[in-house]
């Protein structure tokens, strides 16, 4: 897998990761994010389960 | 007509020596700080390993890793600087690494050479980073004599090896697979990690932390907020040490280690999303404050090959996996019988094998220089297995030998009795504020699901 928006180091600017392909940057994107919320969301969960169990 | 522009030439080469001479000093500045900041780590190291350990032993866990420190300055002096000068082709040292020895004229105050004094002491201070890592490993039960041998053995020899050949412009790492590393994990964090691997074997478990039947029981920190504190100082020392993997170029881009543009904002985007990422990975596997601020260190390794080139997301992805995975590996570990105290193998070996090899997947292409292979997983492949068994390697084969010598482990009746009364000429608390020695017991908050 090339993710490498670039081929050379001349001239280039936005190098990062997948830079040339915005679905794979939107996918990521929307990974974090839900990696993010979502822990919070366990957080939540397990919170509850552990005041029920006291 | 002739005098004014003689005049005005010399103005302008006196202001090119005046602006060149401003970029050298402020490189020196920049490195000095990198250096000052990097012996947070060693101060979070400190307190993180008196934290994890008994009251009983509190001291000699102190004194063990305030020596590696010590003895590692030296050490890498008399010859860590020359290995990674002369040995990036491999075993065979080239004529160029002669800069490095101790009495090359550029191992001493200087005014032609304002570069070697801050880049050495950048990396005795990644020098004695590795040798933190493996103190904390084997605390409450390894001999001063042979953690001081192991710790300069891997500081000032093994891991710097490491760095000749895959942290080094003309590695041969680099040069034949394209290895790309820019944070470390391999040369740094695998092979310390690896290397405690190799010595924990042949040095055993702490007395108590095994039943007769192979079942674990938990011995548990005497200061667990202590040990989590210096661990949020290590990763204030990591910035240093992030700063230290980037090279400064007066009136010039930054480049990183290997040659290629970079810059120190690619480095802070990536290193506190993988950091964010391994704090809520671990803590979502855990509920653990220990494990929390280990995955903020494993999240920083998971990233850390990449750091110059991922996208910041990536890197907080892969800081939640790292975080969420390497618990588990402490676990394995063991029940197979492997007492890790602090988790070192699985948080620096296991961190940074997941850092190099991400690097390999996620950011394969990538352009090197002077006509070298680019980034590839498989360069990657054989940069990790390099890095674990140079690590491993010598940590087994050193710690056999100084065993069979029955130089490697404390008595097991010592152990009992602590390592503090026997051998600390003062009490960590005289007045007993916190009674001891602390016993075993299994943690009864409510675990993750």
């Amino acid at each position: 897998m090339n993710t490498a928006p670039i081929d050379t180091w001349e001239g280039a600017e936005a190098y990062f990761t997948f830079a040339h392909s915005p679905g794979m940057i939107s996918l990521i994107l929307i990974a974090s994010v839900v990696v993010t919320f979502g822990a919070i969301v366990l957080a939540a969960v397990h919170e509850k389960h552990a005041y029920n169990n006291h | 007509m002739e005098q004014e522009i003689a005049a005005l030439t010399e103005r302008l080469a006196a202001l090119e020596g005046g602006v060149a001479m401003s970029g050298t000093v402020n490189m020196e500045i920049f490195y000095w700080w990198c250096t000052a900041l990097m012996i947070a780590i060693h101060a979070g190291f400190l307190a993180y390993e008196m934290g994890a350990s008994r009251v009983k032993n509190v001291l000699a866990s102190g004194i063990k890793n305030i020596l590696a420190f010590a003895f590692m300055v030296p050490t890498f002096y008399f010859f860590g600087w020359y290995i990674y000068l002369a040995f990036y082709n491999g075993f065979i040292p080239a004529e160029d690494g002669a800069a490095g020895l101790p009495w090359a004229e550029s191992m001493g105050p200087n005014l032609a050479d304002n570069a070697t004094g801050v880049f050495w002491a950048a990396f005795t201070l990644f020098a004695a980073t590795t040798a933190s890592i493996f103190s904390g490993a084997v605390i409450e039960r390894i001999q001063q004599a042979a953690f001081i041998i192991l710790a300069v053995l891997l500081g000032s020899v093994v891991w710097i090896l490491g760095g000749a050949w895959g942290w080094h412009p003309t590695g041969w790492l680099t040069v034949k697979f394209g290895y790309h590393d820019v944070g470390a994990a391999g040369v740094v964090h695998m092979v310390a990690g690896f290397f405690a691997l190799g010595v924990l074997i042949n040095l055993g478990p702490r007395v108590g932390k095994f039943n007769a039947d192979g079942s674990a029981n938990v011995i548990m920190a005497h200061n667990v907020p202590f040990t989590i504190t210096g661990l949020m100082l290590i990763i204030v020392g990591f910035f240093g040490f992030l700063g230290g993997c980037i090279i400064y170029m007066p009136g010039e881009q930054w480049i990183n280690i290997y040659g290629q543009p970079a810059t120190l904002s690619a480095f802070a985007f990536n290193t506190l999303m993988g950091f964010a990422g391994g704090i809520i990975g671990a803590w979502v596997k855990t509920r653990d404050p220990f494990w929390m601020m280990s995955g903020a260190l494993i999240g920083i390794f998971a990233a850390a090959s990449g750091l110059d080139v991922y996208y910041p997301p990536l890197a907080f992805l892969l800081g939640c996996f790292g975080g969420f995975v390497v618990p588990m590996v402490a676990v394995w570990l063991e029940k197979r019988g492997i007492d890790d105290a602090v988790g070192a193998f699985p948080v620096h070996g296991i961190g940074g094998l997941i850092g190099v090899v991400a690097c390999g997947i996620f950011a394969s292409g990538y352009p090197n220089v002077e006509g070298y292979p680019p980034v590839s997983l498989t360069g990657q492949l054989v940069g990790a297995l390099t890095m674990a068994l140079l690590g491993f390697i010598p940590g087994y084969v050193a710690s056999l030998i100084l065993k069979m010598m029955g130089l490697l482990r404390v008595p097991d009746h010592i152990q009992e009795k602590g390592l503090d009364v026997v051998k600390v000429p003062v009490k960590a608390y005289p007045e007993n504020y916190i009674p001891g020695p602390v016993g075993t017991s299994e943690p009864t908050a409510t675990p993750a699901e």
